[in-house]
């Protein structure tokens, strides 16, 4: 479990704000952070990761304590067992795969893991080379090695896919919840990305303007469970097209396109991009097995 | 999504299915959901509730005529019909309440709709949503 309690007055490009945050996440959760840029969601992993420090501020790991400004008790980053992946893979160039994963290794570190990651995460074929020749989501693919080799309590994925098309995203996704599955990790990932958070979380903290204003399930915060249907969907919309008399609007939910038929009215309101609630009546779809 | 405001007159449940017969301006309207008062608490007697069905859902009759399964009927005037190659679009007025239906182009000139005209509207009783 971790608790954190984190107070500082940040800089924002639209003046000051006051971070206000006080949560405790499950051990073995993941756990979206989800707000607008500059709402603090980058300085709240930074804290954890001990490259920020809060004004006032309690961070408690699996019991242990990380910090404590009241009590003087603050680890170096590299005390905290957290693994860091951003969008952009800082991967040393010189370096091969391998050497890349092992130059993360704690002194007196069992060279065993980096074996053990390059298996898990798929780089066998990879390992010799270096991070120049590879492509963008096989870097993310070995940022995220590099992150999990100090077998870390917590990892932090800040928007780590945001650079990457859908295919690899897709991919990546699979590969993360994997190793957090594997490694009974408690994750934090910053993510805009609707399905993406649809995927991975467990939990969704939103941060508004510095404080965490809801804590919940993708349902409870993206849907409005209130609505008797029960073939409910969120995705996003990818396309409105006018038919005739009618509006039909493709939606992405997961990796599936689905049309939806609307009205006029209805198509004011939305826009390209936008996250829409997807619901009908049980009682229409039609199910049927698939011969293989 | 046209969407009316009703107040719960009475649910009767049988299993994990409920039907929910509402009342808006004299008329009973019915839905059948997949909840219970227990698994959605806005199903409550008494309760004005969010009544929800797609334009493409209402059907269109002209004067009473055969008995009829469907059981969300409303007696509706055609203020104005936008027509299509293919599908039209009704607006209605129901007792001050604006709905619309979607037909196809064919049947608003088989059936010869004009505006103004008294038709009623009909709705299938599966095919209607419910929200708080």
């Amino acid at each position: 479990m971790i608790r954190f309690s984190l107070h500082k007055k940040l800089k924002a490009s639209t003046g000051d704000m006051q971070l206000d945050v006080e949560c405790h996440i499950d051990q073995g959760k993941l756990v979206t952070l989800f707000g607008e840029s500059g709402a603090g969601k980058t300085s709240i992993l930074r804290m954890l990761a001990g490259l920020l420090m809060p004004e006032k501020g309690t961070i408690e790991v699996n019991n242990s304590v990380w910090l404590d400004t009241q009590k003087g008790i603050n680890l170096k980053p590299q005390q905290r067992k957290t693994g860091y992946v951003f969008q952009d893979y800082a991967l040393f160039p010189n370096m091969t795969v391998k050497e890349n994963l092992e130059y993360a290794l704690d002194k007196n570190q069992d060279i065993g893991i980096v074996k053990e990651l390059i298996e898990i995460i798929e780089l066998t074929d990879l390992q010799d080379r270096k991070p120049e020749t590879l492509s963008g989501g096989q870097k993310q693919r070995i940022a995220l090695a590099r992150a999990l080799v100090r077998q870390p309590q917590i990892l932090m994925l800040d928007e780590p896919l945001s650079a990457l098309d859908r295919a690899m995203r897709t991919k990546l996704q699979d590969y993360i919840l994997h190793v957090h599955r594997k490694y009974n990790l408690t994750t934090i990932l910053v993510s805009h990305e609707m399905s993406e958070i649809f995927k991975l979380s467990d939990e969704i903290l939103v941060l508004e303007n510095g404080t965490i204003t809801r804590q919940g399930t993708p349902m409870d915060i993206f849907t409005n469970r209130h609505i008797s249907g029960k073939f409910q969907f969120t995705g996003e919309i990818l396309h409105i097209e006018k038919e005739d008399i009618i509006y039909i609007i493709s939606v992405l939910i997961g990796n599936n396109l689905v049309k939806v038929v609307a009205d006029q009215s209805e198509v004011q309101q939305f826009s390209i991009g936008e996250k829409v609630l997807v619901a009908s009546k049980a009682f229409n779809p039609m199910i049927e097995k698939i011969n293989h | 999504m046209n969407t009316l405001r009703a107040e719960i007159t009475s649910v009767k449940v049988h299993g994990n299915l409920s039907l929910v017969e509402l009342h808006l301006e004299g008329t009973t309207l019915k839905s059948i959901v997949i909840e219970t008062p227990a698994t959605a608490s806005y199903l409550k007697k008494g309760n004005t509730i969010n009544v929800l069905f797609k334009e493409t859902e209402v059907i269109i009759g002209k004067g009473k005529g055969q008995p009829i399964s469907l059981r969300n009927i409303l007696d509706c005037t055609i203020t104005n019909i936008e027509k299509g190659v293919l599908l039209s679009k009704l607006s209605l007025k129901f007792k001050g309440h604006s709905i619309a239906s979607i037909i196809t182009t064919n049947a608003v000139e088989h059936l010869d709709l004009k505006k103004g005209e008294q038709i009623t509207a009909m709705i299938k009783t599966n095919e209607i949503m419910l929200s708080d």
